[in-house]
């Protein structure tokens, strides 16, 4: 339960930002560290048992008829991490608000706060489902933390999702295959017999595809330029997300899955090979970077690197190394990434070709950042000298080939080399040599304190490095049970990895002695600009779908819209043949008043058709409309007949807002064109008529059909079955649509948006305002037909009064007819779509009679679109989830009688349904009704400039 | 037998309406092939048994099939909003045509 607590905590956290960030601001910050700290006292029972070898465990079922459950389990391991993701996080939070400035920290605040919730998740999660959805979540919350730094954040972050999501589609594929051969998700039993994945012939594939994840997330070669690229974020998410947790992901998933691939020769092998030439390489790459930031994003690949490799290596010294370092370069790192934060904000730059002699000035800072980078070279008295000793110990160790342990240790002290070289390279490259800026002086205290801390514990913990024995322990017990780990000291006498030790600081001193030459030869080497090899495969993609749409790249409908219903009608045909002819008519489908109906139908529908005027082409479709509606009433279906009865009232207006302003006549269309049309259209007509012919009528009533009608009033109390299936037996269906419809009302606003923004801009006219000599047609038409009374602002006054009048009296009585049929829906036809419908009608009444949203009723007035869509979909939602508290499933209809008075939820869930169709309703009238009279929603606009800006 | 010559005459009348010039013509063939959808899908409900699913009491012997009918609201309801946004499309001056076929024209934009 306590894990339960702090991960539902860490949401609390997040949901709290807005609230704390009016009172606080930037402060919020703060709060936030208070938040991670108590949380981690939360915590701390659970981690202590965890360290005891007594893991906390908590398990709900998920979907029990696939055996997932939401299985939260803190283990040795979990705790590793769960220590770092809340204790790191606690720094960064407090180290933010000196950090940021300007007006986007609601966001930042939030994300960080999800992100550390979704890092926690995916380490307590002990259900391989639940396991992918936490590490998708970090993948996600990474991608708008570092997209939101402005438009040229939009590409890296582009990279770093489609590359960590790539390797998330890998894990997928792996948890599914893991089911498939174990028929568990969850982690504990398949870890526990490994035999049940390598004899199932998925052995391969699950490796190659765990390793695949862990290697994009962890950013190896040759998946690791987005990480570089991913600085372009802020420094509290670089050093969080992209240094100290976030990437320790992949490390994390290969350190789970060791128990079961770490016998096979090939995963050490591929591990342990990839993870040192991304070290080696990458700490090259960091030594010839002149900006801080980019050097310590190619310092995390490298260091990365070694971990991946000490995982591979497996043995309980190597993986005693992995959590030893995964502990100290998570310190080390945030520390250095939160200095160079600090340098940059107080000297304006991070470039090593600008900076200078700051020791100087900022003393504090130089202090701090010399401990930090002597952890990072391995230096004693650190934590990082302790760990890198281990590390060479551990990869001393490897056995998968005859040579393979002399080979990686040697590759490790050559990458160890180069990270003594690039950590004095960052200390000399801000703080030695003449001041440059000497009007500098130190950033408060506070800015400084959270990397003083981490930067302090980092130096503290080199000689009391036997604190961590025990979380290091229980991990290494957690991933290999029963193994003697060799005990924790700053001094463990002469060996062969103090030997090492020497051997890498005297080549880093070499280095350093030779740097004019060592740099000189590094700056020569090609190396591509972050993520050019990335852009170019994406660019290829694209071309390829090009070149594959290429045939049908018209604007026109008809271009594209031919090929699938010439497929759709060669289908047909050879059904058609294929069955040999059709049967007759099923008996007694047809009633004498039906032909009737059918008649005027045709009639109605070639009008539709023939017409070359759009107005009389929109009104003959409402002719149509009204006959399907007869149709519908003569059928039994009362309900649905209503709703379109009023759907296409307001079709009607609506098409008759768009029209306004648009040719009164269609443009003929070429008669090349016609004919084949026609031809395709009387094909496809025949072949529906067939298949209706063939596939309806031939029986009665569905049983769920019987079903419903025979429960419905035992069930929910209602007695219109229509609409007790909407509300109630198949809820989940409506709120789906709802959403659809809440959707088309978000997307609608943007629209006009965007519409006018191109109006603004050098492409022409305003839509509404072009062809003036078309327009005044259009006008003509529409006085004639009496549907305009509203023209643009020269209006009829005689017609504006009457409408106006009209209005007084009916936008009441609509609104009152709309309640009731609101609250009778369970019994009589009615309900949410159609009270909400006439709701609307009110509405589009009102703008007709004022030329804008509203009427003479306050409430219509102060209906807007995105607060209506909002409080449904909440309302629905929250309806859905209520039952939960009682232990239903989502959705399930609750009853209760109050007082005689039969009261439902369903009603509830019907008024989120009514709010959002009425959304849609107040944006299409709005949006649609407004254009040219009133400026567009300035907020909306500036969203869609932006992107059409980071787009380019 | 009506049920599927009406939905026959609404779909030729949709798809030669998509195969058209212009946006506004192709929303009102979406719109009409709609319809057709709506019927198909109410007409596979069977066209024997055609009293209203309301429960008053009376037995349930003569009443249509509820389920088609649920699904066919909320499906007018979703055309309803599709056919609002293609007219917005329209209104916001995404006509479609080629420009080598509108230049017998003037583009009305």
């Amino acid at each position: 339960m306590i894990l339960v607590v702090a991960l539902v905590g860490m949401g609390v956290l997040a949901l709290a930002v807005p609230a704390l960030s009016p009172r606080f601001g930037r402060d919020t910050g703060y709060v936030l560290a208070v938040g991670f700290l108590l949380l981690g006292v939360v915590l701390t029972p659970a981690v202590v048992d965890a360290v005891a070898s007594r893991p906390v465990e908590f398990s709900v079922p998920w979907i029990p008829s696939l055996g997932i459950a939401v299985t939260l389990r803190l283990d040795g391991l979990a705790a590793l991490f769960a220590v770092l993701v809340v204790g790191v996080g606690a720094l960064i939070m407090a180290y933010c608000p000196r950090y940021l400035h300007g007006d986007h920290h609601v966001r930042t605040y939030m994300l960080l706060t999800l992100f550390a919730g979704a890092m926690l998740g995916l380490v307590l999660a002990a259900d391989l489902v639940l396991l992918f959805v936490f590490w998708e979540l970090t993948a996600i919350s990474s991608f708008f933390l570092i997209g939101g730094t402005g438009p040229h954040s939009a590409a890296p972050a582009k990279r770093a999702l489609l590359v960590t999501a790539g390797g998330g589609v890998g894990l997928l594929v792996a948890v599914v295959l893991i089911i498939v051969a174990t028929g568990t998700s969850d982690l504990d039993t398949i870890v526990a017999h490994p035999e049940l994945i390598s004899d199932s012939g998925f052995a391969v594939p699950v490796a190659v595809l765990v390793a695949l994840a862990a290697f994009t997330k962890s950013a190896q070669l040759p998946f690791h330029s987005w990480l570089p690229g991913a600085m372009v974020a802020i420094t509290p998410v670089s050093a969080y997300l992209h240094a100290a947790t976030m990437v320790k992901a992949g490390i994390y998933l290969l350190m789970r899955f060791s128990p079961v691939f770490a016998d096979a020769a090939a995963w050490q092998g591929s591990l342990t090979a990839v993870g040192l030439s991304t070290a080696v390489v990458a700490a090259a790459l960091a030594l010839r970077q002149n900006d801080l930031k980019a050097l310590l994003a190619y310092s995390t690949v490298s260091q990365l690197g070694l971990l991946v490799a000490v995982t591979g290596v497996g043995t309980p010294v190597a993986l005693s190394a992995a959590t030893v370092h995964t502990f100290a370069h998570a310190l080390f790192k945030a520390t250095l990434f939160m200095l160079v934060g600090i340098i940059d904000r107080e000297a304006g730059s991070r470039d090593i070709r600008e900076l200078g002699g700051l020791r100087r000035v900022m003393p504090v800072t130089a202090t701090l950042t010399a401990l930090a980078a002597m952890s990072l070279a391995g230096v004693p008295p650190t934590i990082g000298f302790v760990s890198k000793e281990t590390i060479f110990q551990g990869l001393a160790e490897a056995d998968f080939a005859p040579w393979a342990g002399g080979v990686s240790a040697g590759l490790g002290v050559a990458a160890s080399a180069l990270t003594f070289a690039y950590a004095i390279r960052i200390f000399r490259g801000a703080f030695a040599g003449p001041t440059i800026q000497r009007q500098l002086y130190e950033p408060a205290w506070q800015f400084l304190a959270p990397a003083a801390v981490a930067a302090v514990a980092g130096l503290v913990l080199g000689p009391g490095v036997s604190w961590l024995e025990p979380l290091e322990k229980s991990a290494v017990a957690a991933m290999e049970a029963g193994v003697a780990t060799p005990d924790l000291a700053l001094w463990h006498g002469w060996s062969l990895e103090l030997a090492l030790s020497l051997v890498t600081f005297t080549i880093g001193l070499g280095l350093l002695l030779v740097r004019r030459r060592v740099l000189a030869v590094l700056w020569r080497l090609p190396a591509p600009e972050t993520g050019v090899y990335f852009d170019r495969g994406y660019d290829a993609v694209e071309a390829a779908g090009r070149a594959l749409g290429r045939p049908h790249r018209s604007g026109a409908v008809a271009a594209f819209a031919v090929w699938p219903l010439l497929a759709l009608a060669g289908l047909g045909i050879a059904a058609l043949v294929g069955a040999g002819g059709l049967p007759g008519p099923a008996p007694g489908t047809s009633r004498a008043y039906d032909w009737v109906v059918l008649v005027l139908l045709v009639a109605a529908t070639a009008a539709v058709v023939r017409t070359g005027r759009a107005l009389v082409a929109v009104a003959a479709l409402g002719v149509v409309g009204m006959l399907v509606t007869v149709w519908f009433v003569l059928s039994g279906a009362t309900d649905v007949a209503i709703t379109l009865l009023l759907v296409e009232a307001l079709t009607a207006v609506v098409a008759v807002l768009v029209l306004r302003g648009m040719p009164a006549r269609f443009r003929p269309t070429p008669a090349r064109r016609r004919a084949p049309a026609a031809v395709l259209a009387g094909v496809l007509g025949v072949l529906t008529a067939a298949a209706t012919l063939a596939f309806t009528g031939w029986r009665d009533r569905s049983p769920l059909g019987d079903y419903f009608l025979s429960r419905a009033p035992q069930d929910t109390g209602g007695r219109d079955v229509v609409n007790t299936i909407l509300v109630d037996y198949r809820a989940l269906d409506t709120l789906g649509e709802a959403t659809v419809l809440g959707v088309m009302a978000l997307a609608l606003l943007m629209l006009r948006a965007v519409a006018t923004t191109g109006a603004t801009g050098p492409g022409g006219p305003d839509a509404a305002g072009g062809q003036p000599g078309d327009t005044a047609g259009a006008d003509d038409t529409a006085g004639a037909g009496g549907g305009r009374p509203v023209s643009g602002g020269a209006g009829r006054p005689a017609g504006r009064m009457l409408f106006h009048v009209m209005d007084m009296l009916l936008a009441p009585a609509m609104l009152a007819l709309s309640a009731y049929l609101f609250l009778r829906g369970h019994y009589a036809p009615g309900g949410g779509f159609i009270a909400a419908l006439v709701a609307g009608g009110a509405v589009a009444f009102g703008w007709f009679a004022r030329g804008r949203a509203g009427g003479p009723v306050p409430v219509l007035r102060a209906l807007r679109a995105r607060p209506l869509v909002a409080a449904g979909l909440l309302t629905s939602v929250a309806v859905g989830l209520a039952p939960a508290l009682v232990g239903e499933p989502f959705l399930t209809p609750l009853h209760a009688t109050v007082a005689g008075v039969p009261l439902t939820t369903s009603l509830l869930f019907d008024l989120g349904v009514y709010l959002i169709v009425l959304g849609l309703l107040v944006a299409a009238v709005s949006r649609l009704g407004t254009a040219g009279l009133h400026s567009p929603d300035v907020r909306a606009r500036r969203v869609v400039l932006r992107h059409l800006r980071e787009s380019r | 037998m009506t049920a599927a010559i009406a939905a026959g005459v609404l779909v030729a009348a949709g798809v030669y309406l998509l195969l058209q010039r212009g946006l506004i013509r192709v929303i009102l063939g979406f719109v009409l092939l709609g319809h057709a959808a709506n019927v198909v899908i109410v007409a596979a409900g069977g066209m024997r048994l055609r009293d209203a699913p309301l429960l008053s009491g009376a037995g349930t012997d003569r009443m249509a099939d509820p389920l088609p009918q649920a699904f066919v609201l909320t499906a007018i309801v979703i055309t309803f909003g599709l056919t609002v946004y293609l007219l917005a499309i329209a209104r916001a001056g995404g006509d479609d045509d080629p420009p080598e076929e509108s230049s017998d024209e003037e583009d009305p934009r």
